[in-house]
């Protein structure tokens, strides 16, 4: 049944000649997908519930906005995981709101080291340091508010241009700047002179 | 002043990236073999979706059917519920439950067209951060 559907889907596409607008989408998932991965990690401190949040983002993306032009399909990408994310911590607290309810705890807590990759083996000195940076660097993302994490992650680490991140965001051009400056401020004060 | 500002700037923001980007790259293989199969599920799907959409297409009296029947599962749920003590709880599990649903909220292709008609308006002016710098 389930490969009668993918023949049917396969020729469907093929007929309607959007075989390389599938091809073209699954590039442009290949391209963004890693980052996007980390991105969440970063975010959230979970890597499983951040792979689940990145495929749910990805589906949504492809049934819901894959015939729009693909320069569109990063901002509109990274708007949906935000929103994913922004769902799934919203759920961890009506989780715990309702744990606390009945007397219990999440068992789901993270250690926030989670979020760090382990040490390749070529080179555990230099790969430590890095990952103690890298560390930093989240815990002190993790202390901005959402709208200044956000703009700094998808402009500094996405590279998504004021335009682009705007609509990411759901915000005007001139916040995503605001927001970009005063993150770049307080990561600067809070990672102190070695970062500046 | 504003030299030193944008050369602790872009420091920090290239340290940054760096970071990001090496952690990006050390991605282990399960992961990567992961976002790969992720990948693969979200195109299938996408594929199955466009295939339901051009059969409803042609029938648009499924969807009118679909919703109504929704309702009036709906209206039979609502009927049937325990009476709530509290109208706010009542608003408070439905805001809930709307969440547990995890349907987007929002209709992203109006909205682009908002954004596009948004950035041909003049700039407004950004206020730059306090001396301080805090946000």
């Amino acid at each position: 049944m389930e490969l009668a559907l993918k023949t049917a889907c396969a020729m469907r596409l093929g007929r309607e000649g959007t075989l390389d607008y599938g091809s073209e989408l699954d590039a442009f998932l290949r391209d963004v997908e890693k980052r996007a991965f980390r991105i969440a990690v970063m975010t959230m401190r979970d890597a499983d519930e951040a792979l689940d949040v990145v495929q749910e983002a990805m589906i949504r993306l492809v049934t819901r906005y894959g015939r729009r032009p693909s320069e569109e399909w990063r901002p509109l990408f990274y708007r949906i995981l935000k929103n994913r994310i922004h769902d799934w911590h919203r759920r961890r607290i009506v989780r715990a709101r309702v744990l606390s309810f009945f007397g219990g705890h999440d068992e789901d807590e993270k250690d926030p080291l989670a979020a760090v990759p382990g040490p390749s083996e070529d080179n555990p000195l230099e790969d430590l340091e890095a990952n103690e940076a890298l560390a930093a660097l989240g815990s002190a993302l993790g202390a901005l508010p959402a709208r200044q994490r956000e703009a700094f992650m998808l402009r500094t680490f996405e590279g998504l241009d004021v335009s682009e991140t705007a609509i990411a965001m759901g915000c005007s051009q001139g916040s995503v700047k605001t927001h970009h400056a005063r993150a770049v401020s307080r990561l600067r004060e809070l990672l102190g002179e070695e970062w500046s | 002043m504003n030299s030193e500002h944008d050369n602790g700037e872009s420091e920090l923001t290239r340290r940054a990236k760096e970071l990001f980007d090496a952690s990006v790259a050390n991605i282990d293989v399960a992961t990567r073999s992961r976002l790969v199969r992720a990948r693969a599920r979200a195109l299938e799907r996408g594929g199955q979706s466009r295939l339901v959409a051009s059969f409803l297409g042609a029938r648009p009296w499924m969807v009118g059917g679909g919703a109504l029947a929704a309702a009036a599962l709906v209206a039979v749920l609502v009927g049937q519920g325990p009476e709530l003590p509290d109208a706010r709880v009542e608003v408070a599990a439905l805001g809930d439950l709307e969440l547990l649903l995890a349907e987007d909220e929002f209709e992203m292709l109006e909205e682009l067209e908002f954004y596009a008609w948004l950035e041909e308006q003049p700039e407004l002016e950004v206020r730059e951060p306090a001396d301080d710098g805090v946000g």
